[in-house]
């Protein structure tokens, strides 16, 4: 396995020998070990680990209030549970702590492992994903529009937030849905939306629907190619595509979501449009 | 669109509302409605897809939303839908959508969910890619919330 940096947290000096050797032998990298939570601040602020294995019973603490510690240091940190104690009572409270996974002592060192590279796997595949989705999506934008509409659109400014939206009058939503969920929206003002169906009818547009149905279809077409091309790099990916939600109003705010969107404002001769998407990184299903 | 699929979000309804401190959980008229939803207030989208393909669209007038808000904060006043509320409100539809979830596949039909997306605006529309959405209405507390149910095929 990859040297994951490994961080033990559990009271018994015993079954902190004990883990240590499964994981040094599987040939990750154990940087420390706490038990309890000033250690556990301690050692997870020095040495910075990719996971930690959590117990539940813990002097003066436990291990949920622990996990929480860690998220609070990094909460990319992944946590797995190694503890005697498990009932649905406690999964259930783990899960909502966002405990990656749970292992039950006695320790069976294939479980173990096995639970730990399917973690990492998730977070691997996440990172990957993360690295080329704007790449993606920006050239499935570009060339979409370079072929629809014979126009070039220029970047003229990028940039990565998680603030509420201001639609600039027409928003098309499209929900992509797979092993991390996300969500890509085009939006156009009035004037832009008119100038890009008139590009592309080689026309004046016959009404407001011709309109709407142009870009919803452009939009499908961008969030489709560019999730073709990221199921191509990787089909555990397996992302697939809701319908598009053509939104319009006056000043209409859309929500952030509670994970980063990346933004290209591309400069038309028509106008104005802008590219937004993003994935949540969220947590593999486990039991 | 078969109206069989509406059952799973009364269920979901019924499920999750007395959890979050709504006592009183009723079921409205159900109507058919065009492509497009128009709201002075809040709409709330959630994607599906897998056996059935499509979006839910919940909403609710302003007021009722913060009323919603405020009952899931364990009664504490909303003047403003600020950011906690509206994280509550999404919260609430991914909890509701999620529901509804389980019981289609209790009916053999697998589905996955979006993360939800929320606006709010003056004169907000939003048109669904299907034809025709199915309407019900489920009440909580005396608070009527549309469920809007856009399904390909």
């Amino acid at each position: 396995m990859d040297a994951y940096k490994v961080v033990i947290v559990d009271d018994s000096s015993f079954s902190i020998t004990f883990i240590k050797d499964i994981l040094e032998t599987a040939g990750l990298n154990v940087v420390g070990s706490a038990k309890n939570l000033e250690e556990v601040k301690k050692v997870v602020a020095e040495t910075k680990p990719d996971l930690v294995t959590m117990d539940m019973t813990l002097p003066g603490t436990d291990g949920l209030e622990c996990t929480r510690a860690v998220h609070k240091i990094d909460k990319n940190i992944k946590v797995i549970v190694v503890s005697s104690m498990m009932d649905d009572e406690i999964v259930k409270k783990a899960k909502k702590t966002r405990v990656s996974a749970y292992v039950q002592k006695p320790v069976d060192s294939e479980e173990l492992l096995n639970a730990i590279q399917r973690v990492m796997d998730f977070e691997k595949l996440f990172e990957s994903l993360k690295e080329s989705y704007y790449e993606v999506y920006k050239e499935a934008f570009t060339d979409a529009m370079t072929r629809m509409a014979k126009v070039k659109p220029e970047m003229q400014e990028e940039y990565s937030n998680d603030l509420e939206h201001v639609s600039s009058g027409i928003t098309v939503m499209i929900a992509i849905i797979g092993k991390f969920t996300g969500r890509l929206m085009i939006d156009f003002s009035q004037e832009s939306a008119r100038g890009f169906a008139k590009e592309i009818l080689k026309r004046e547009p016959e009404d407001n629907d011709e309109i709407l149905e142009i870009l919803a279809e452009f939009t499908n077409i961008v969030a489709g190619n560019g999730c073709s091309i990221l199921n191509k790099k990787n089909s555990a990916y397996s992302l697939r595509l809701a319908p598009p939600s053509i939104l319009r109003g006056e000043h209409v705010l859309i929500s952030a979501l509670n994970f980063q969107t990346d933004t290209a404002v591309a400069k038309t001769t028509f106008g104005e449009v802008k590219l937004d998407v993003g994935f949540k990184r969220g947590e593999e299903k486990w039991m | 669109m078969d109206v069989k699929l509406v059952n799973p979000f009364v269920e979901a309804f019924v499920n999750v509302m007395p959890m979050l401190g709504f006592q009183d959980v009723k079921k409205g008229n159900l109507s058919l409605k065009g492509k497009e939803l128009n709201s002075g207030g809040v709409l709330i989208i959630v994607g599906i897809v897998g056996s059935v393909r499509g979006n839910v669209v919940y909403s609710f007038s302003m007021e009722d939303a913060k009323k919603i808000a405020s009952t899931m904060m364990m009664g504490m006043p909303v003047s403003e839908l600020d950011d906690m509320s509206k994280s509550a409100l999404s919260e609430l539809t991914n909890m509701l959508t999620a529901n509804a979830a389980t019981s289609f596949s209790n009916m053999d039909m697998l589905i996955d969910i979006s993360t939800p997306t929320l606006l709010h605006g003056t004169n907000v529309s939003v048109k669904m890619s299907s034809e025709q959405v199915l309407c019900i209405q489920l009440i909580a507390n005396d608070i009527p919330i549309d469920v809007n149910i856009s399904f390909e095929g």
